[in-house]
């Protein structure tokens, strides 16, 4: 193990960077949650003093946005839900509400409607604007007080630069004399928002600070943070590659991501959020009670997803494949027309598109039937037996989401070098040995990852389900995701349920993929 | 053989690519972020007549009242509610907007909803209808005015039906010279609680008891649903059928009639001569067909900045003057009383039509639980008309399967 | 060029009418119902229209807003800026991504290349809400910023690994002759691998402007002032609770499509150009 090299100030101040990094973010944590608590205690002292002195007779204090003695309600005799109620402050007594009634005085209504469902209480106002209001009993009525809100204190910006500069000279300081001195100054200007931070945050904050100091100078003395300096540039060119993508998609991508992995341990009803466990996850994967071959059965809704992501990536490759390699013959005049013509049914809103596909599915009007009797055979009701609508959602499905591989085998079918094709014309192949094995290995690695992410997107594809078949017959070709929607949106919010079926499904995807290249990687070997 | 590349170092492109992430990065930050505007705001799903309505009276409202603007945002349907659940409480969402009333019990709860009883006085409730006015009533309380309602009523061809049914036995008569023309006598959105409400309330059924809780397995919910299948064995409605098909088939005189509302008056191509009328009475019963009534309302945010102000706007759009306005410009059955003091709104057909119609009407459930019936209810009116299944059984399962979305998890109710 | 047998030459035109003719058939009916009058669809099952009528793309190009202001051209220009910077986002950090994955060793790559795949399997209808309250937290809400940034996480994925399957296929002798000849890292990537991932890249930018021109959940749930809207959501507000006006929807499909066909027209070219302009022998 190399020990660390000859102490110099550049590094000292390297390593003080990380350390005061992270006291950076632990004080500005602990001093946004000091300067809100220390606010709301205030606001709250205030009203609850407020509503004392009016409860006893006395005028408001100045702080007091409206305060007086709420009346009793008086429900109107022609309508019930309309109960309006008098205040009584040192004024008189005054009507609360009608059409011109201030908005402060609705929040006196409010709390006096609140008192007489829930009793007394001192609290911020529900709707986020800052207001301070207490409700006490009264006589003749309710207390009730409202401080207006205020605004927080600023930043402590000129104390938080002070510690960090002060803290950088010491670092510096320490590695100019060396020694002893350097992991010394490191230790301590590393650790000096602690201070401060002891003001705004108690004990856990500063010992936080100050172990996370002692454990940057630990490893600035055993040669870890050089090396990983070090290790960074050596991989600078990726890393800087790789950054803006992965910083995106870490932000925008895992963050909901994660979220929504989380809800799945919560369930959501009536507006309220209940931690339950493993509750959605064993509800769902016990098949909520019902019979295998039920459509509102997990494994059941599993199978015809599996089904369905199988019958469309099987469909969609294998017309896009054909007809990128009809579109490439050399001898074929007017390819750019056709390609756009085959382009359609990816360029236009697929909103429409499936609808008009589910017209077509009419079982009295529609255009599939009409030609089925044009060439003499019987309609069929598409929609009230499972085979027929599924098979409805597969052909909606495939005219949707061919283009798409249809365009990335043309640009996958462009990798292989025509002299390859007549080199095996002459050695004898016929043309499916030429596919097998010159076309097939060079279409791999680009069409590859279109039908890994295909075969995802068909697993989740939501639209074609929902506005084709709507799950008819009975929620029977519902997939997954669909089942998850209406657990979201059609059965009471159950955002719960639905997060814990996006897990299942993310899970599920996970297991195949891995599985899926583990075999790759087997026949790869062989 | 390749071009040599000119020489330089890898930190020369890696400038290059920092100076283009730090040109998008400025120009992307100059397209700017947002911004709320100051005033009123306003969403709504309107679109058409309605939509030009709206504007004409926000329009209105912004010439006499410059310091407070009223801006209108329109929302696609299909967003509208989810926007509402998660805007408002993040507080980015809208200071009023204008939303149908069944999902007022979901809003109150989650309180994303502000209740105005504070506002409202005796005078300022007396110009609604009861009936519209207690539908934006939910526990109590009340959350909005009302500016429209909604229902079904018949619609029928006036050049292929003289006399319209006025019992369900008059209608199943209709169907030999209607089948002779190669129509159906009537069309509505049979697979689906709303269109079937009708036949369910002729019936004596309902969704829910009188404790709000969901009770959909009765023997009057069985005879509504065996009704239904009977219509199509009969030859009286098409098999399956949506809401583009009803007014295309309306059009091409496929169908003779069609249940609808007040929406469909667009759908009708011109040169069809059409009268509006309501329901039948259901033969068997003697009870009216009576569809669910929807009121149409503004409601109050919960984190409206200014909810004074936000008041003073609701009051005017539901307002007697906007009332004649609207009804006139966007044929909307209005809420105010007092708008039909005008005779010739009064005399309109279809107002007449749907007044008529909406004293027997039955306003749907604002509870949340009714919010959880639609969709497997419009799944057993499917597995019924197209297939063998006894009415009882489907209602049997149906029951059962809204239990378990009911459910908590611990297994309690 | 050397003509194969007469009944294969049969057989290709045959494919490809059939292919066309299902292709097509929706599609014309879409277009007959944006120049037919009337909300409704027709009957017949016929893709000719029986009337012509321009009403539908004059409300289309002449719908107004609240200020009177032109709806579509506001939403047209909203989209396109939305689409194009998306492209170039999506695009450009999916090809440096996609180069360091395939070219680069470094600790944790192959498990970079998973998780741009894995992130993709949680169903996005499921992550609106919880991704509208993240841009909310990072004020990106109802701005073109926010609503670009997330459609390129979305293309990015899949651009990262085409754009890799394409690096992967090239040889590794062309960046070894790069570095003989004295070229940096960025050097090779720029002037060297990169035109020769043109396929990949058209490819690539097609998918990530399409992401963003037809898209519409995302649209209408992030942006909240109506002046910001993009096009598909102006088309899809005539979609209504009850009722709808599929002439306009129609003819909104159809503008909407333009403009997809128009790109793809000229990304052709670099679709099939290939390794044919290039220079790999010798």
């Amino acid at each position: 193990m190399t020990r660390a090299t000859p102490p110099h100030t550049g590094a000292q101040l390297r390593d003080w960077t990380v350390a005061s990094l992270f006291a950076l973010v632990v004080a500005l944590a602990v001093f946004v949650g000091h300067r809100n608590h220390a606010l709301r205690a205030r606001q709250l002292e205030l009203a609850d003093r407020a509503a004392a002195e009016i409860a006893l007779g006395r005028p408001p204090i100045a702080e007091a946005e409206a305060a007086g003695i709420v009346g009793a309600p008086h429900p109107s005799a022609t309508h019930p839900f309309l109960h309006p109620r008098t205040v009584t402050g040192p004024t008189g007594t005054r009507p609360l509400g009608g059409p011109s009634a201030p908005a402060v005085d609705k929040l006196l209504y409010d709390a006096a409607e609140r008192y007489d469902a829930r009793g007394p209480f001192v609290e911020l106002a529900s709707d986020g604007s800052g207001h301070a209001i207490a409700a006490r009993p009264g006589t003749g009525g309710v207390a009730v007080a409202v401080i207006a809100p205020e605004s927080p204190e600023g930043m402590p910006w000129l104390i938080i630069l002070g510690a960090l500069g002060l803290g950088a000279v010491i670092a510096a300081a320490g590695a100019l004399i060396g020694g002893a001195a350097r992991p010394l100054g490191l230790a301590i200007g590393g650790a000096l928002l602690a201070i401060p931070a002891n003001g705004w945050g108690g004990m856990g904050a500063t010992i936080s600070i100050v172990c996370a100091s002692l454990a940057v100078t630990i490893a600035s003395g055993r040669g870890t943070l050089a090396r990983a300096f070090a290790g960074f540039r050596t991989h600078r060119v990726a890393i800087a590659f790789l950054a803006p993508a992965s910083l995106a998609m870490f932000v925008l991508v895992a963050t909901p991501f994660c979220v929504g992995l989380v809800l799945g341990f919560f369930d959501h009803q009536h507006g309220q959020w209940s931690f339950v466990g493993l509750s959605n996850f064993g509800e769902i994967l016990s098949g909520g009670g019902r019979a295998f071959d039920d459509p509102l059965n997990f494994w059941f809704i599993l199978g015809v997803t599996v089904v369905w992501t199988a019958a469309n990536v099987f469909l969609h490759v294998t017309i896009g494949v054909a007809l990128a390699m009809l579109l490439r013959q050399a001898w074929l005049p007017g390819k750019g027309v056709w390609r756009m013509l085959l382009i359609l049914p990816w360029a236009i809103p697929n909103y429409i598109t499936a609808l008009i596909w589910k017209g077509m599915f009419q079982g009295e009007y529609g255009a599939i039937n009409a030609l089925l009797h044009a060439a003499g055979l019987d309609g069929v009701s598409w929609f009230s037996s499972w085979a027929t609508a599924f098979s409805a959602n597969v052909v909606t499905n495939t005219w949707l989401g061919f283009p798409f591989m249809m365009v990335v085998a043309i640009g996958a079918l462009e990798s292989v070098p025509r002299d390859f094709y007549e080199a095996a014309v002459v050695d004898g192949a016929t043309p499916w040995q030429r596919f097998i094995h010159i076309t097939l290995p060079h279409l791999k690695p680009a069409l590859g990852p279109a039908v890994v992410l295909g075969s995802i997107w068909t697993f989740n594809m939501f639209n074609v389900i929902y506005l084709v078949s709507a799950g008819k017959p009975g929620g029977s070709t519902d997939i997954l995701v669909t089942d998850a929607y209406r657990w979201a949106f059609e059965r009471g919010e159950r955002y719960g349920m639905a997060a814990a079926y996006g897990a299942i499904i993310f899970l599920v995807l996970l297991l195949w993929t891995v599985f899926g290249s583990r075999i790759g990687r087997r026949e790869d070997k062989s | 053989m390749i071009r040599a590349p000119a020489i330089g170092t890898s930190a020369a492109g890696g400038r290059w690519l920092a100076r283009l992430i730090a040109v998008l990065a400025i120009v992307l930050g100059l397209i700017g972020c947002g911004s709320s505007p100051d005033g009123i705001v306003l969403w709504h799903a309107y679109s058409g007549a309605e939509r030009e309505a709206l504007e004409t009276l926000a329009a209105e409202w912004n010439s006499a009242h410059p310091d407070a603007p009223l801006t209108l945002v329109a929302v696609p349907y299909d967003a509208f509610a989810d926007k509402i659940t998660s805007a408002v409480p993040n507080g980015n969402g809208p200071d009023l907007f204008v939303y149908s009333h069944d999902r007022i019990g979901d809003w109150a709860a989650a309180g994303v909803i502000e209740p105005i009883a504070f506002w409202v006085d005796d005078p300022t409730a007396d110009r609604f209808q009861p009936a519209a006015l207690s539908a934006m009533v939910y526990d109590g309380e009340l959350w909005g005015l009302p500016l429209a309602v909604k229902c079904l009523a018949l619609f029928y061809r006036t050049d292929r039906v003289t006399a319209p049914p006025r019992t369900t036995d008059e209608l199943f008569a209709m169907v030999p010279a209607s089948r002779a023309r190669g129509a159906y006598p009537l069309a509505y959105v049979s697979a689906d609680l709303y269109g079937h409400a009708p036949w369910l309330s002729g019936f004596g059924g309902s969704v829910l008891d009188e404790h709000g809780a969901v009770k959909v397995a009765t023997a009057e919910a069985a005879a509504a649903l065996a009704f239904s299948k009977k219509l199509i064995t009969s030859g009286v409605i098409p098999a399956e059928s949506t809401g583009p098909l009803v007014g295309t088939l309306f059009n091409e005189g496929k169908i003779d009639m069609a249940i609808q509302g007040p929406w469909f008056v667009g759908d009708i191509a011109p040169g069809v001569p059409w009268a509006v009328t309501t329901l039948p009475i259901v033969s068997e019963t003697g009870r009216p067909a009576s569809p669910f009534l929807s009121a149409e309302g503004v409601l109050m945010s919960a984190r409206a900045h200014d909810k004074q102000g936000a008041f003073a706007v609701m009051q005017f759009l539901a307002s007697d003057h906007a009332a004649v306005l609207r009804a006139t410009r966007a044929h909307q059955i209005v809420a105010n009383v007092h708008a039909y003091d005008d005779a010739t709104l009064a005399a309109d057909p279809v107002q007449r039509g749907f007044r008529a119609q909406l004293a027997h009407a039955i306003p749907i459930p604002a509870t949340p639980a009714m919010r959880t019936v639609w969709t497997p209810y419009a799944s057993a009116l499917a597995k019924v008309q197209t297939s063998d299944t006894a009415p009882a059984d489907a209602l049997y399962d149906l029951e059962s399967e809204l239990r378990r979305y009911a459910q908590t998890p611990d297994g309690a109710r | 060029m050397k003509r194969p047998r007469l009944y294969l030459q049969l057989l290709t035109y045959a494919a490809l009418v059939v292919a066309a003719a299902v292709v097509l058939y929706p599609v014309l009916l879409v277009v007959k119902k944006a120049f037919e009058p009337g909300r409704q669809f027709a009957l017949s099952a016929s893709p000719i229209p029986t009337t012509l009528t321009t009403e539908h793309f004059a409300d289309l190009f002449g719908a107004r807003g609240g200020h009177g202001e032109l709806l579509f051209l506001h939403h047209a220009w909203n989209s396109l800026v939305a689409a194009i910077l998306t492209t170039i986002v999506g695009v450009s950090l999916s090809c440096t991504a996609a180069y360091a994955l395939s070219r680069m060793r470094f600790p944790g790559h192959k498990a970079g290349l998973i998780t741009f795949l894995v992130v993709q399997m949680f169903p996005a209808t499921l992550l609106i809400m919880p991704l509208y309250v993240l841009l909310d937290r990072l004020g990106l809400l109802n701005s073109m910023v926010g609503l670009v940034l997330v459609y390129a996480t979305t293309a990015i994925p899949f651009c990262v690994w085409t754009l890799k399957g394409y690096f992967d296929s090239l040889p590794r002798e062309l960046e070894e002759a790069a570095r003989m000849d004295g070229a940096g890292a960025w050097q090779t990537f720029w002037r060297v691998m990169l035109p020769l991932a043109r396929p990949g890249i058209a490819v690539t930018a097609l998918f990530s402007f399409m992401t963003a021109w037809n898209e519409f959940i995302m649209a209408s749930t992030f942006l909240t002032d109506d002046s910001r809207y993009t096009l598909p959501v102006l088309i899809q507000s005539s979609v209504g609770q009850y009722s709808s006006d599929w002439g306009f929807f129609a003819a909104g499909a159809i503008v909407t499509s333009l403009p997809v066909m128009a790109l793809f027209y000229v990304l052709q070219k670099f679709l099939v150009g290939g390794l044919t302009a290039g220079s790999v022998k010798g």
